[in-house]
């Protein structure tokens, strides 16, 4: 690996996700140290999956909700009968 | 009563026992769905369609998995139904998403162009705003780019994980997981940069 970007794209996920070995990740490190689009390209691919995991919690539409109720209750009454 | 329990019940037809069984997990049913979905009108219909397909298949559910795995993978592969079918756009391959690679090929890749900075984002966009541009790009993803990244880095599995539920060699999966992660990058880069350089202005 001759320090061309190119050489490493390939491992950069492994190396941002921390699953590199440690021989590509000196590397990389070198790499890095070298060339400020490499780092900038590390950078905003760590940020990239930090802010697609911010706020992340979903509600549950009340209006699903509802209609959920009486169309899964069909549904169940359609495999067992009207007994429950 | 504990889920064991639960699942004998709505075995032999007791649809109380099943609602409380779903309750636990519709939550992160519609999340996930939401998130492959990339719409709540699709995602809606996919929770639909997987509590409905779970009615339909509790006999088989044997008990090997919980019932939350369970459901999830139900939901999953309605997912993947829904959008089988869609043709849909193939990502650039790796390389292509080095800085230049278009200008100078990938040997000189970096000559005279400079890739945007982001620094902090948040100092150019509201986090609601921001929270929507970047639902917006997960959802332009197209559909198998959009699942592996979902999976891996919004639901946190590891990639051996991943490459089973895609069926896929963990190399593929792997690339796949990458692409999507490049493709987004570069798709949120243009828009920080657009409005930057309008702050700028």
């Amino acid at each position: 690996m001759g320090g061309k970007c190119s050489d490493f794209i390939g491992g950069l996920s492994d190396y941002i996700d921390g699953e590199a070995e440690p021989e590509l990740c000196e590397e990389i490190e070198k790499h890095l140290g070298q060339c400020e689009n490499c780092r900038i390209m590390v950078d905003t691919l760590k940020q990239t999956v930090s802010l697609c995991r911010e706020g992340r919690e979903e509600k549950f539409p009340p209006a699903l909700e509802a209609k959920l109720n009486n169309l899964l209750k069909k549904r169940w009454e359609e495999k067992f009968g009207k007994k429950s | 009563m504990n889920e064991k329990e639960l699942i004998k019940r709505a075995k032999s037809g007791d649809f109380e026992a099943f609602t409380v069984l779903i309750e636990a997990h519709k939550s992160k049913i519609y999340a996930l769905a939401n998130k492959l979905a990339g719409n709540s009108e699709d995602a809606e219909d996919i929770v639909q369609e997987t509590l409905l397909k779970a009615i339909d298949k509790i006999d088989q559910f044997r008990g090997e998995a919980s019932f939350g795995t369970w459901l999830y993978s139900i939901a999953l592969n309605q997912a993947r139904a829904h959008y089988a079918k869609a043709k849909q756009a193939d990502l650039k391959p790796v390389e292509e998403y080095l800085p230049g690679a278009h200008e100078h090929g990938t040997e000189h890749a970096h000559e005279g162009f400079t890739l945007f900075d982001w620094e902090d984002p948040h100092r150019i966009m509201e986090s609601a705003e921001l929270k929507r541009v970047i639902d917006e790009e997960i959802a332009k993803l197209p559909y198998k780019y959009r699942e592996a990244f979902t999976l891996r880095y919004i639901e946190e599995l590891p990639v051996k994980e991943v490459a089973k539920i895609i069926r896929e060699s963990e190399a593929a999966a792997k690339s796949r997981i990458l692409r999507a992660r490049l493709a987004l990058r570069e798709a949120l880069s243009n828009i920080f940069e657009e409005r930057y350089g309008r702050q700028v202005q």
